[in-house]
């Protein structure tokens, strides 16, 4: 029999398998080194980089909620130098394709972390997050207004020659407007769902569970609204989508695919088992298995109506 | 680069037992693969709630025991039911299989010295009591121990007490409603006995509810001893990745920093910690 076809294209990025770990999620990869081999994933998605390092929020910064947890850790990074001398040494070691996932709160400082990311040896690709929710500056505010958005990306794609994944946020009213704003921006893929604003509150104290007063919800209790999104956006646009939100399992990541997303990204779930990445990628070759495909792309937005 | 650590394991463990050891207190038995590697007091496991669709993170609690066997070693946890996970646990019947991440985090440091108090707020005994059977295991004669046990009644008191391994240690217990020991925190008979120590030969390990952690650091700076506590924070890896657990730190310069409770603690030198909430 054919071996398997795994790998995928995203705008460019090659991937041997279309299994990503989350921006976040992952740390700089070396906290799930001691799990698994890390270059059995198709990528990794780097914590998100600023010009500066950042403390982040103060705490309590993470709270469970039914099925999903709500986070505001507000971007504590290393920043984009610390990363390039002591992260991505290590990170490089793998076989694995390296996603730079970059924050600022200008769009200047959007270009400049698009530079200083081009020189480094070892990037395969930026993943521009205009969908932080958790910060004061940036973040959310450039991904839900279109031309915002489109300015950002056109800024970076101008600064480098690297695939260029715009990551959107689900806190808009239409969000396909923010995908075909970027698309013609020049982006070369999109990955969505950030996480959905949320609040918890602690009735005893009357006081929120976060200090930060409301923070992002993830895991298994935004797949749906992760899944309508990315099918939403997959019909809007011409460019590659990859899907995240809530990815616990290989039937989660197969449904995404369906739905049109060619990777799938994931992320609460490693903090569940740090060895998730990997169960979904056995699972999704035994579907492909038991199934007979031979190439995954044939399953890529094979929904039926 | 960061130091790494390749001796953690993350598998299914199968209950023992859970049996209960004082209203809402329970002492969890599993018994996990032999490659489970030994962990030092202070360190502490993720235990994730098996067949939970709606509770998705797993819990940390204090390593309260370890032994290994011929074919399989056990691993004990000590807690009290705080919430709705905890009160999950609580139901869960031998033969149950349950997962476990660990051992995460920095133990204590094991220093000399002549005399070493344990501070203990209530289930703050887990840790505390796995350090004194290592250093009972070890035959450390040379170092006096004390155990300063604060509970809400004498029955929660007792039932912790039946946790501490026998020794020649001595035991200071309070009470909040004083029907055993002092009445009043733990603090307060600390404060009275450290004012005839010789403060260089002793050292405090602490662990327990913030208000007792946050009064045992006026102590000790006053004092000048040596005290290291164990934190709770809320967690979603325990592993660092996820940047959720973070403590305020004091830097040298004046200015502070955040560290990871999972990571850089639970652990922690008391002057480090900047006490806010
Ligand atoms: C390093 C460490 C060691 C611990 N050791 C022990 C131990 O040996 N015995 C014991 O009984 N308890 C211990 N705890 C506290 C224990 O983790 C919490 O009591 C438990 O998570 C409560 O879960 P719940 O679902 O019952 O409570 P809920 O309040 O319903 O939990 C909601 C969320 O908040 C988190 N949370 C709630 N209280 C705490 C807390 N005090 N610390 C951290 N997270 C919390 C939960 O994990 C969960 O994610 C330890 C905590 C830490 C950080
Ligand atoms: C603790 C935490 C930190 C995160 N940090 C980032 C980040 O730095 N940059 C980013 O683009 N997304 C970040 N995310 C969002 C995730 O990458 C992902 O889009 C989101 O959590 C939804 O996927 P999931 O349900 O699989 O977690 C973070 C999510 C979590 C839970
Ligand atoms: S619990 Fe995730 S970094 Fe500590």
């Amino acid at each position: 029999m054919e071996p398997l076809k795994l790998d995928v294209n995203v705008g460019g990025l090659f991937l041997k398998n279309p299994v990503i770990a989350a921006s976040g999620t992952f740390g700089y990869g070396e906290e799930y080194a001691p799990f698994f081999d890390l270059g059995m994933l198709g990528g990794i998605a780097t914590k998100g980089l600023s010009l500066k390092p950042r403390q982040g929020n103060p705490p309590p910064r993470i709270i469970e909620t039914p099925s999903g947890m709500l986070n505001a850790i507000g971007l504590e990074n290393v920043g984009v130098e610390r990363f390039i001398a002591e992260k991505l040494p290590f990170l490089r070691q793998f076989d694995t394709k390296i996603i730079a996932n970059i924050f600022g709160e200008t769009p200047e400082e959007y270009e400049k972390l698009a530079a200083v990311l081009s020189c480094a040896d070892g990037i395969d690709a930026i993943e521009i997050n205009i969908s932080c929710p958790n910060v004061k500056k940036g973040g959310a505010m450039f991904g839900a207004d279109p031309d915002l958005a489109a300015e950002v990306t056109a800024k970076v794609r101008a600064e480098t020659n690297l695939p260029v994944i715009v990551k959107l946020t689900p806190n808009v009213t239409d969000i396909t407007r923010i995908a075909l704003a970027v698309e013609s921006a020049g982006a070369d893929a999109v990955s969505l769902i950030n996480t959905l604003t949320g609040m918890s509150i602690d009735i005893e104290n009357r006081r929120p569970h976060l200090a930060n007063i409301t923070g992002g919800l993830s895991g298994p209790a935004v797949k749906p609204v992760a899944l309508r999104m990315v099918w939403e956006v997959f019909h809007a646009v011409k460019i590659p989508v990859i899907g995240i939100g809530g990815i616990t399992t290989a039937e989660d990541a197969l449904e995404f695919m369906i739905a049109g997303a060619v990777a799938i990204q994931v992320g609460t779930a490693n903090f569940i088992d740090p060895a998730s990445t990997l169960a979904i990628l056995a699972g999704i070759e035994n579907f492909l298995d038991r199934h007979q495909i031979g190439d995954i792309r044939e399953l890529i937005g094979s929904l039926r109506l | 680069m960061t130091e790494r650590t390749d001796n953690l394991f993350s598998d299914a463990g199968f209950i023992r037992h859970n049996r209960q050891i004082a209203p809402g207190h329970f002492l969890l038995s599993i018994s996990i693969p032999l490659a489970f590697p030994v962990p030092k007091p202070g360190q502490f496991c993720m235990l994730h709630l098996p067949g939970n669709e709606a509770m998705i993170l797993s819990r940390p609690f204090s390593v309260h025991g370890f032994q290994k066997k011929k074919k399989e070693a056990v691993l004990e946890i000590l807690y009290r039911v705080s919430g709705r996970g905890t009160q999950f646990l609580s139901n869960l019947t031998p033969g149950a299989e349950i997962r476990v991440l660990g051992p995460l985090g920095r133990g204590f440091w094991r220093l000399a010295g002549k005399r070493i108090l344990l501070v203990a707020g209530g289930i703050g005994l887990a840790p505390l009591a796995f350090f004194l059977e290592r250093e009972i295991e070890y035959g450390n004669h040379s170092t006096a121990f004390s155990i300063y046990l604060g509970a809400k009644n004498a029955e929660i008191l007792e039932g912790l007490a039946s946790r501490i391994p026998a020794g020649n240690q001595k035991l200071l217990p309070a009470t909040d409603d004083g029907s055993i020991g002092y009445r009043g925190p733990i603090t307060d008979i600390l404060k009275k006995d450290l004012e005839h120590l010789a403060t260089k030969e002793t050292m405090i390990l602490a662990c327990g509810p913030t208000a007792m952690l946050k009064s045992l650091a006026e102590l000790v700076t006053q004092k000048a001893v040596f005290c290291e506590v164990s934190l709770e924070e809320r967690m979603a890896c325990g592993i660092g990745a996820c940047l959720g657990c973070v403590v305020e730190t004091r830097n040298q310069n004046g200015s502070s920093t955040y560290k990871r409770v999972c990571k850089e603690g639970p652990v922690f030198d008391i002057r480090e910690i900047v006490w806010s909430r």
